[in-house]
């Protein structure tokens, strides 16, 4: 089949000029780009493109990227959500690692998440599969197989009127992700790999949500500290499209990620 | 295995859908494009578990955001159900200019396959170029 798209799309590309060159639908306006479709599950790239993309840069020591295990028990759903997405990401760091038994532990630890945020029924089966997988070694399919979860995760949350913990999900993962690359760049430094950071719509979109969640979850302090440092990674993530950030940036942006997935895990006495 | 496992996540997603039922038209779109972006698979391409689901009219093109890595390739495979003759699929960046990507047109199925220059925001269009209002699935994949 894939011979079969290569060659139609061969024959194609012709036509595909002459579109091109009548002038048809060369540019979008910016009122156009605006009223595009944003969604969680399709806009927002997983953890694993990310890693997939470093990866093109040289190969690396993922399992030196493992985090000590993190507390599955939290006083708040607001913070129960943001670090089922970081161990969504640490998952997908097990998998490019190839640990059969990191995967497993994540995955127990992911399940105990879930149940605490009351979504266990929708994901047993995952976490089932979760453990096959990694016992046969199946990566790609784990690969898929945590997205699914995460994705399955969502859906529930919006089933039981949670929706808004969706987003706290979405920033949980996407902090651990960006912690793992820009620490690994920070000591690795290139201009290429360092172009891979650039990410200034992921934030803004994020930081569009965290702003429109309801006040009471607004106002969470764990809610607070994310929103602060988003905004502050934002500024560093934002470059132009030719250019890569400075090291210094890069460190300053492992450290801004580290602090905020290590204040997600942390809990704070009362 | 992964056709299988393919079809299961297909499966679970539609008897998890969230907030409605799938209707038939959606669910003939996922599958045909499943049907498509399987065939990047052969070549090594991971597809994401996230869909963009809804209904394309002629005339009425839609705009859906990704954010890609600069390294990665990607293909974006879309399909529409029975109701819609031809469809398109182009991907512009963010300044809105068109992005020069590989096509692939096929009745009911399109797809563009690219590598991004620089990481950050890209516009995938895609449009019902002939036929009646039909559901669409578009779905990516990268490597």
């Amino acid at each position: 089949m894939i011979l079969k798209l290569r060659i139609a799309a061969g024959s194609l590309a012709l036509a595909s000029l002459c579109a091109s060159a009548a002038g048809q639908d060369a540019t979008l306006t910016k009122e156009e780009m605006a009223e595009a479709i944003r969604t969680d599950d399709f806009s927002l790239p997983t953890p694993a493109e990310l890693m997939v993309a470093l990866e093109k840069q040289g190969k690396l020591d993922w399992s030196a990227k493992f985090r000590p295990p993190i507390a599955t028990n939290y006083p708040s759903r607001a913070q129960l959500a943001l670090n089922l997405g970081s161990l969504v990401a640490d998952g997908f760091v097990a998998v490019q690692a190839e640990d059969s038994q990191q995967v497993k532990n994540l995955g127990k630890d992911i399940l105990q998440l879930a149940k605490n945020l009351g979504v266990t029924k929708e994901i047993l089966m995952r976490g089932s599969s979760i453990t096959d997988f990694a016992e046969n070694k199946q990566w790609d399919q784990l690969k898929e197989e945590l997205e699914a979860t995460q994705n399955e995760v969502k859906d529930s949350m919006h089933m039981t009127k949670d929706g808004d913990l969706v987003t706290l999900v979405s920033v949980g993962g996407w902090a651990r992700g960006v912690e793992v690359i820009s620490s690994h760049i920070a000591t690795h430094y290139s201009e290429a790999s360092a172009k891979i950071l650039r990410q200034p719509a992921i934030v803004q979109y994020l930081n569009k949500k965290l702003d429109a969640l309801p006040d009471k979850l607004r106002d969470d302090p764990k809610v607070k500290n994310v929103r602060t440092r988003m905004i502050e990674i934002e500024m560093i993530v934002t470059f132009p499209r030719d250019k890569a950030p400075a090291v210094e940036d890069v460190k300053k942006l492992a450290g801004l990620a580290k602090d905020l997935v290590n204040d997600i895990a942390r809990k704070d006495s009362k | 295995m992964k056709r299988a496992l393919s079809l299961l996540l297909l499966l679970t997603g539609l008897a998890l859908a969230p907030l409605r039922a799938a209707t038939d038209g959606e669910v003939e779109a996922r599958r045909t494009a499943m049907e498509l972006a399987g065939a990047f698979g052969n070549d090594g391409f991971k597809l994401r578990d996230g869909v963009a689901l809804g209904t394309l009219e002629a005339g009425k093109p839609k705009l859906v955001q990704v954010n890609l890595y600069t390294g990665n390739e990607y293909w974006f495979s879309l399909a529409v159900d029975g109701a819609g003759k031809k469809v398109s699929v182009s991907v512009y960046d963010e300044t809105g200019k068109k992005i020069d990507a590989e096509p692939y047109q096929d009745g009911v199925t399109a797809a563009a396959g690219f590598s991004p220059e620089a990481s950050g925001p890209y516009f995938v269009k895609i449009e019902l170029v002939e036929g009646a209002s039909a559901e669409f699935c578009l779905l990516y994949s990268y490597k």
